[in-house]
């Protein structure tokens, strides 16, 4: 319970519902254009419409292994066995053996008793098995979902992500498996428990049925009733948790800005409407968790009150003493136990899997992702000149435009370096001329055809990106850097390695079929193996984005001259002055001005250039 | 010396736990007394019903059947009002508890991020919050789940003593089923993670390298390969409900056999005629009483839990609140002296005996190569922090004699990656300290984003000034001049600039410059990076490895090669002519 509130107060901001009117609401929101966080909540109105998608989600898992709950359904009646035979054991122990002065028969009973125990044990060995076989394909599908969805998602633009909501979400998925576990488990043997000793008290004495149907009947529905209440106030509480959440989360990032602004009372009043909220749901969950352990206490105990208080009347209409004590068997051992349980499995991991589930569903897709619309152009590319013509792009529709009437041409053989101030655009103008990002107007050419027709396929071989987060993998270090060229052999890889200077890393790592661990290298050799990995890539257009950044100035040096060597064009974006003095052409991006030229023109042009050459050679 | 740490720490822990206990308040009250009297009626709740079905078999009805209605009705009650004392106590402590940390937090201030990263922050005053704040239920509870176990043996052996005996035999093999599974899952429990570790770290490195994945156009091969151990979780999880249906059956099969054989004795004695029926009917209640034993277990683990989330708590409030002095207000005027200031980090001196002072309305840039200490030394004249040694005096009074509000109103700052706070854009320029009382802040917004050249960008957005921040994402330099804003709607005597320029072009900043001109009855101290910065400021320090290497104007510096160095230009390069830019 504790690991699942931890679970969701960690989660993402989201615009909820609007605070009051009047109140100062002061949740920090870190600048984020990066469209998937921060659009979700955990749990919208608990109501499930029809086309609710975690409503979808569970009914088809439901559908899918319809095979394996009929089977679960079908051994679970032989678990409801001890519950079953229980109170005519009992009864006829007492009746035939212990009270008829025959000892031994009554101990031959309670030895059938203990023998339908074992049968019990069986039937519950299978339940078991089953509940895994529906239970354990379910988290693998939800497994594929998230990781299908997230791999799929959109990188945002030019900034690593933390790894937070990966682990959110398979810390989601587990909470789900155990409470659909336990809903399932619950809600499978209360049935079974139920008909078992209606069946029973069928055979031993239909006339005793109303006594304990009626205030079962009564008490589960008074219940369902306080159950609504209750998800509404579990769902205020993880709301107003994870609100807390995100404001300690906004002060642990801005607490220098609090500090600054002295607005620590400010602050400390927001949090506390949200510390209060939670009070406020949990408290009134309290009360009505205390409303629906007196309505579940009735429903087990009235049957026996009343059986009892019918007793005379009932041994006057012929009843025996077993019988009778048979029927209070059945219900004090089988209906109240199996009452508790399933209202214990509703109101705790019932209402979980009701937040829970609905917040995986709305975080990730189907985990078969809708065809890509994208039709690649019928029509060949022709050279590998990267043309740019009248580009703009905002990250949103009234947001200022990062690049905007930008025209371009980077010819084959071209060496550019890109330089600018930090958050100027620089990465948006890679995610522009890679096709990562699309123009919200004019065009972007590669070989004369727009990006946007291009095969993606046939674009990955075509032209390489290299990030600044160097992406290596847990895998061979051969898998890792053939990864854009299948095919290489151990001479271009070594041709290239050479080059670059990579061999001491690749001996150290114990050569191209040892395993690579990606955490314990450094971001500079990651960044090394990625750059191998590029050079090899048969691709005729290379960029670098901020590609060299965690390596020295010298190692930067000689693998920018490699490149700069190799076959094609080259587009780098600085992370060092020095690499704009080794390209041919320089792009200065200032606002949405952008100025080409070389070194020296642009030291007299442009007083942006002069500064960053300044600022470079400061730090 | 650790031990010595360790015991005091465990001291002021238990002192926490304490407090946090008595939060509970009259619930905790409730619920003790409560739970007294629930394992009381609990325990006589058998008798009775055996006693009734006696009255029963003997043909009369009245006052037994009576008595057990009254007694399942307390128990009842007593149950309910168990769940609603547990939710108010642990409800009632948690938010008292988390209030507490919370003004902590905000109290200690910038010594915060720098001790506890915002996850472990989140975590802490979150999570650890509800776990500690629980410890008033959990201990009560502990204490009492021993009162119907202890006394379902003790029934057991007034009904007839064999009965008793007979529970005590079978019950340490129950307590030792018990034993066992919690070691065997554990096991397997630690596989199942460290796989769905592995699927969590694959799926992270992806998500690290989703551009590169995106651009190889390699989504597919990715998913397939960070799926690739799943298989062997799923192995695992079949494994983990075989074990746990083992434990079920033998647990069960345990209970069930210590039923039985207490119901064979039971039977054998009533044969005998030294039982009644009802006695016997009472007995396999009571052993189902009796059982709880192993409730007490899973009890006492909690308690370890909520003591652990506790001291844990205990190492936020053991940092210091920053404290705030309550001179009256100073002279206004805005000088800002530095009297021997020296601040260290670890081994290292950040800032080293640093002399200096700035005149009122003056402009002061900070210049040095990146980790000189211009940031450290900014940030010092809004007490981010406070200095190791020596002190900085505004206006005669040293700053920690200031009230919190009198610092500040006197002394606003802005930074290069502002984190905005609040609802809306409005709210995140208004944000600190109330304005005076009577002044409409709606006017202050607008005047203050205008000088930081944010109105024009603030106004495109879909509501203006009330469009919600989440819902406007912002470039890095468009968050700059919404924190630039901030500080200007704030301005008192003192503005200090950190580098607030570093993502702005040279229109904007060439504007923002401008209106910063214009302030001339403010002190303006400006880290800066670009020589435009510096070339308007009155004075120049120049830091080096902590220390004050020159302090003069820019034009004299200029003709320092070193000096010019820092900002890239050479010896060919003239001074250029920068009349555009200030803030830098």
């Amino acid at each position: 319970m504790t690991a699942v509130r931890d679970v969701l107060a960690g989660s993402d901001h989201a615009p909820g519902p609007e605070p009051d009117a009047g109140a100062a609401h002061v949740e920090a929101r870190r600048p984020d254009p990066d469209p998937e966080t921060g659009r979700h909540r955990a749990g919208g109105p608990v109501t499930w419409g029809s086309r609710d998608p975690a409503r979808e989600l569970l009914l088809s898992t439901l559908r899918e292994h319809r095979r394996e709950l009929r089977g679960l359904a079908g051994w679970s009646v032989l678990e409801a066995v001890p519950a079953l035979v229980s109170g005519l054991a009992v009864a006829q122990a007492i009746d035939d053996g212990f009270l008829a002065g025959r000892p031994v028969t009554g101990l031959l009973w309670l030895a059938a008793l203990a023998g339908s125990v074992l049968l019990g044990a069986v039937g519950t060995r299978q339940t078991l098995t089953r509940l895994a076989a529906v239970v354990e394909p379910f988290r693998d599908d939800l497994v594929r979902r998230v990781v299908g969805s997230s791999v799929r998602r959109p990188a945002p633009a030019g900034r690593a992500e933390s790894g937070g909501d990966v682990a959110r979400l398979t810390q989601h998925v587990e909470i789900v498996r155990e409470a659909y576990a336990a809903v399932l488990m619950t809600v499978q043997q209360f049935v079974v428990v139920v008909l078992g000793v209606v069946i029973g008290l069928a055979a031993l004495a239909p006339a005793v049925l109303p006594f304990v149907i009626v205030p079962i009947t009564l008490a589960l529905a008074a219940f369902s009733l306080v159950l609504r209440g209750m998800a509404r106030r579990q769902r205020d509480s993880i709301l107003a948790d994870e609100r807390l959440s995100d404001g300690a989360a906004s002060v642990g990032t801005g607490m220098r800005d609090v500090v600054a602004c002295g607005a620590e009372e400010l602050v400390a009043a927001d949090l506390n409407r949200h510390v209060g909220a939670n009070a406020k749901a949990l408290g009134g969950l309290g009360w009505l968790t205390g409303a629906s352990t007196l309505i579940i206490g009735l429903g087990g105990w009235l049957p026996v009150l009343l059986l009892l208080a019918a007793g005379p009347w009932l041994l006057g209409q012929g009843a025996t003493t077993g019988l009778l004590l048979g029927a209070v068997a059945y219900t004090l051992q089988g209906v109240q136990p199996a009452l508790q349980t399933l209202a214990e499995g509703l109101t705790g991991p019932g209402l979980w899997l009701m937040v829970t589930v609905r917040r995986v569903a709305e975080t990730t897709t189907r985990p078969d992702p809708p065809v890509e619309l994208a039709r690649p152009d019928p029509a060949r590319p022709v050279g590998t000149e990267l043309h740019l013509e009248g580009v703009g792009f905002a990250y949103s529709p009234w947001a200022a435009p990062v690049v905007q009437e930008l025209t371009l041409s980077i010819p084959p053989g071209d060496h550019l370096a890109v330089v600018g101030p930090s958050g100027i655009g620089k990465s948006t103008l890679t995610g522009l001329l890679t096709g990562l990002l699309r123009p919200d107007a004019g065009t972007v050419r590669f070989g004369g055809l727009e990006l946007a027709g291009w095969d993606p396929a046939e674009l990955a071989r075509r032209r390489v990106l290299i990030p600044q987060e160097a992406y290596v993998f847990a895998g061979s270090l051969r898998e890792n850097l053939t990864y854009l060229a299948p095919d290489a052999d151990d001479a271009t890889l070594d041709a290239a390695v050479d080059l670059l200077g990579g061999r001491l890393l690749i001996d150290r790592v114990g050569g191209y079929d040892a395993l690579v661990d990606p955490e314990p290298l450094s971001s500079g050799e990651r960044q090394l193996l990625t750059l191998v990995r590029a050079y090899v890539s048969p691709a005729p257009l290379v960029i670098l984005d901020e590609a060299t950044c965690h390596l020295g100035a010298a190692a930067e040096g000689v693998i920018e001259r490699a490149f700069a060597a190799r076959h094609g064009t080259l587009v780098v974006i600085a992370h060092r002055i020095s690499s704009a003095l080794r390209a041919r052409r320089i792009l200065v991006l200032d606002g949405t001005e952008a100025r080409i030229g070389d070194h020296e023109a642009l030291l007299l042009q442009s007083s942006l250039y002069r500064d960053l050459v300044g600022h470079w050679h400061g730090a | 010396m650790s031990t010595v740490q360790g015991t005091a720490a465990s001291r002021t822990t238990n002192r926490l736990v304490l407090d946090i206990g008595r939060q509970a308040g009259p619930w905790a009250v409730v619920l003790a007394a409560n739970g007294v009297l629930l394992a009381l009626a609990e325990l006589a709740l058998p008798a009775l019903l055996g006693a009734t079905i006696d009255d029963l078999l003997d043909a009369a009805v009245g006052a037994s059947i009576v008595a057990l209605a009254v007694v399942v009705a307390v128990v009842l009650l007593a149950e309910a009002t168990e769940d609603v004392a547990v939710a108010q106590a642990t409800a009632r402590s948690t938010s008292l508890l988390r209030t507490r940390v919370l003004r902590h937090v905000l109290a200690v201030g910038q010594r915060v991020p720098e001790s506890f990263s915002t996850g472990e922050l989140t975590a802490r005053t979150v999570g650890n919050t509800a776990e500690a704040g629980s410890v008033a239920a959990d201990a009560i509870r502990a204490a009492i789940t021993m009162l119907p176990a202890v006394g379902g043996v003790v029934a057991l052996f007034v009904i007839d003593r064999w009965l008793g005996v007979t529970f005590l035999l079978g019950a340490p093999v129950l307590l030792l089923v018990l034993w066992l599974f919690a070691k065997e899952s554990a096991d397997l429990s630690a596989e199942y993670l460290s796989t769905q570790g592995v699927i969590a770290a694959r799926l992270a490195q992806a998500r690290a390298g989703a551009r590169s994945i995106a651009a190889a156009g390699a989504a597919d091969r990715e998913v397939t390969r960070v799926l690739a151990p799943l298989p062997g979780l799923h192995r695992s999880g079949v494994r983990m409900w075989r074990a746990q249906s083992r434990v079920t059956i033998q647990d069960m099969l345990t209970f069930a056999a210590l039923e039985i054989a207490v119901l064979a004795v039971a039977g054998w004695q009533l044969a005998a005629g030294r039982i009644s029926p009802g006695e016997l009917v009472a007995a396999s209640l009571y052993v189902g009483l009796a059982a709880n034993l192993s409730a007490l277990a899973p009890a006492v683990g909690r308690l370890v839990r909520a003591r652990a989330a506790a001291a844990r708590l205990d190492e936020v409030l053991a940092l210091r609140p920053t404290r705030y002095g309550s001179c009256p207000p100073a002279p206004s005027g805005g000088r800002v002296e530095f009297r021997s200031v020296t601040v260290r980090r670890g081994a290292q001196t950040v800032l080293d005996r640093i002399d200096l002072h700035v005149p009122p309305g003056s402009v002061l840039a900070v210049v040095g190569r990146s980790g000189s200490g211009k940031s450290v030394l900014a940030g010092l004249v809004a007490r981010l922090q406070d200095p190791d040694e020596g002190q900085v005096v505004l206006d005669c009074v040293p700053l920690p004699l200031l009230s919190h509000h009198e610092l500040r109103s006197a002394v606003s700052y802005a930074f290069a990656r502002p984190t905005p706070f609040g609802h809306t854009i409005r709210d995140a320029v208004a944000f600190g300290l109330p304005g005076p009382a009577g002044i409409d802040l709606g006017v202050d917004v607008v005047a203050a984003s205008s000088a930081a050249r944010a109105d024009a960008f603030i106004r495109r957005l879909p509501q203006g000034y009330d469009t919600s921040l989440g819902a406007a994402p912002m470039s890095g330099g468009e968050l700059q001049r919404l924190g630039l804003a901030r500080s200007f709607a704030h301005a008192g005597r003192v503005i200090v600039l950190d580098d607030v320029a570093a993502s702005l072009d040279t229109v904007t900043e060439h504007e923002i410059s401008c209106a910063l001109q214009e302030m001339t009855d403010r002190t303006r101290i400006l880290v800066a990076h670009r020589s435009s910065t510096a070339a308007r400021a009155d004075r120049v320090v120049w830091l080096e490895d902590g220390r004050i290497r020159a302090l003069a104007s820019h034009h004299e510096l200029w003709s320092d090669p070193a000096y010019r160095a820092l900002f890239g230009a050479g010896d060919q390069h003239p001074e250029p002519v920068l009349t555009t830019a200030v803030a830098g």
